[in-house]
């Protein structure tokens, strides 16, 4: 029945655009068409219930921090709060991410879509943008939640309040950067591989400042540019972890998050680029 | 009944029995485990702090405060099972040794979290100085702009009489933008007077006034009430020096001092003892013209 439902959308949904006739701006549109049928596939996979586990994980956090932080609760639900964020985030974007090409070839609604005039690009970069909606909506809620958790535990007005939106904006970001990552594995590989392919990204993301300094211990020449390399060519997270700046209270400057910004954009342009590449010589038969 | 329903029927009973034998088995198996002195075993912790740095992979902060509830969870019950008196700043008794590894981990996790500094600061140079003066000092570095934790520091030296060295950090701390102006009034009174009681009342209201673990304000709390009691004592001690120079004897019971009372402004009980300042009665020796505080009643520390 679902896959019938998503058949349906899918096919409603280019027939649509097709319909527009917007000439240059077509493109866009269906790839927005594609987008939102993407985010409406989350919500009916019920990917948004994760939102009641937060909240769940929040409330009982505020609750009973208190007694056992030794009058940190603050700090804890921020830390809580955004690493929940992160992880939940992560969670969908590993595993929907690589889900999201890979369920409409297996339920052969790849077909329907391609039988429009639907370029294999427009289709990734719709997917990964509906995806990237999705995270969207869960980190706005997540961040409000957090906002709400920290009025309940300070009595009224916190600072930290407008400290951890930047923050958040930086997860937002990494999340966009994982997503990208899963759907480029995913446009080549399985579902499982992808998602171990991606969590190990995540991983190494966070460990690129030690790739640097491997690289510098390294004796021989070879093995140091190797190191180097690899330390500029990975995605570099670390640079997205502002949550425990932020239960400090520290805002990064706007130097950093513009550059920050910067950098995820150029480096999910690149990412998409060669998923776009990848599965446009893909063969579906 | 049909063979299938019996079958469902005979399962879920050998699911509710079975598991209801397994926690009798459990409880049994309890019951025969010789008992273990909690104080006597530790767990170690699998993870030294580089590593556990190293892979929190962002969520650092979070496993910092997960370290510090540890170190909160692990002395509150080592505390929990001692039998007897213990104070936060004098915990030689509980064999805390993984609580420096503890606080080394979450520190290194999120150097910019103060209170395990603090905490170290306070309950560390009881057990082990140096342990204590070199995690506040890895404090001091990694935040500094955090005059707290100067004054924390400070503390550790002045607990071990070596004034010149807290002067000096007073100071350090007093350097710092943001820093309270009796910092540096500190600096001078280390130096002038590092051993009296004014010092000391100084250092534990300061620490009361600024310290956001409770634990700590309460033991800041009990040193206060510790000085105001010796105040108390010394001007006992007058009034029943001046009763024995005009009397020639000491008193039998509080109640002949009744009188001298008022002018100290020390609160009586019914009896016409004097009360600590915990609300304890005070104990008069009799024949000895000597004052104590009542080891079974008061909440105020004896030594």
């Amino acid at each position: 029945m679902n896959a019938q439902l998503r058949t349906l959308d899918t096919a409603e949904a280019t027939t649509h655009y097709e319909k527009s006739k917007l000439g240059g701006s077509g493109s866009l549109w269906r790839m927005s068409a594609i987008a939102r049928n993407a985010f409406r596939e989350a919500v009916r996979d019920r990917v948004l219930y994760n939102l009641v586990l937060f909240v769940l994980l929040l409330t009982a956090a505020s609750i009973f921090i208190g007694e056992l932080s030794g009058g940190q609760e603050r700090k804890v639900i921020v830390d809580l709060g955004l690493s929940a964020m992160l992880l939940f985030g992560m969670f969908i974007a590993i595993f929907v991410g690589v889900g999201l090409v890979y369920k409409e070839i297996e339920r052969r609604t790849i077909y329907a879509v391609f039988s429009k005039p639907v370029g294999r690009g427009e289709f990734l970069i719709g997917k990964y943008l509906g995806l990237c909606l999705t995270l969207l909506v869960n980190v706005l809620v997540m961040g409000v939640g957090v906002s709400v958790a920290l009025l309940y535990v300070s009595g009224g007005w916190d600072p930290l309040i407008p400290t951890i939106w930047p923050a958040v904006l930086l997860i937002y970001l990494e999340l966009m950067l994982l997503t990208a990552v899963a759907l480029l594995f995913s446009s080549f590989s399985s579902p499982a591989l992808s998602a171990l392919l991606t969590f190990l990204t995540f991983v190494i993301g966070h460990f690129s400042a030690d790739l640097k300094i491997l690289a510098v211990s390294m004796g021989s020449t070879g093995a140091r540019w190797f190191f180097t390399g690899l330390y500029y060519l990975l995605p570099n997270l670390a640079n997205y972890s502002f949550i425990t700046p932020a239960a400090h209270g520290r805002t990064p400057a706007a130097g950093f998050v513009l550059a920050t910004t910067l950098y995820a954009l150029v480096y999910i342009a690149v990412i998409l680029a060669a998923a776009t590449l990848i599965f446009s010589r893909r063969n579906f038969k | 009944m049909n063979e299938e329903r019996l079958k469902s029927i005979t399962l879920g009973l050998v699911v509710v029995v079975g598991l209801a034998g397994a926690a009798l088995m459990v409880r049994s198996i309890d019951a025969l485990r010789p008992p273990v002195d909690p104080n006597a075993i530790d767990e170690s912790l699998y993870l030294n702090e580089k590593t556990a740095r190293r892979i929190s992979l962002g969520f650092n902060g979070l496993a910092a405060d997960w370290y510090w509830m540890r170190s909160l969870q692990y002395v509150g019950k080592k505390i929990g099972n001692y039998e007897g008196d213990i104070r936060l700043d004098d915990l030689t008794n509980l064999n805390l040794k993984l609580l420096v590894p503890l606080l080394e981990t979450a520190t290194t996790l999120d150097p910019e979290f103060i209170e395990p500094y603090e905490y170290a600061a306070v309950v560390l140079q009881a057990i082990d100085v140096q342990q204590a003066i070199r995690l506040t000092e890895k404090g001091v570095n990694a935040n500094p702009n955090a005059w707290r934790l100067c004054h924390h520091l400070g503390y550790i030296y002045w607990r071990q009489g070596q004034y010149q060295l807290a002067s000096e950090t007073y100071g350090r701390g007093a350097q710092i933008p943001g820093a309270p102006a009796w910092m540096e009034a500190m600096k001078a009174k280390l130096l002038s007077e590092g051993g009296s009681r004014s010092t000391a009342r100084e250092i534990y209201t300061r620490m009361y006034e600024q310290s956001s673990d409770e634990q700590v304000r309460e033991m800041a709390r009990m040193h206060l009430l510790q000085l105001d009691s010796l105040d108390q004592r010394d001007g006992l001690r007058k009034l029943l020096g001046a009763y024995q120079a005009r009397t020639g004897k000491c008193p039998e019971s509080w109640r002949e001092l009744e009188q001298a009372f008022r002018t100290l402004r020390i609160p009586l009980d019914q009896s016409g003892a004097p009360l600590d300042p915990s609300g304890a009665p005070y104990v008069l020796k009799a024949g000895a013209c000597e004052v104590e505080l009542d080891p079974k009643l008061t909440k105020i520390p004896l030594k």
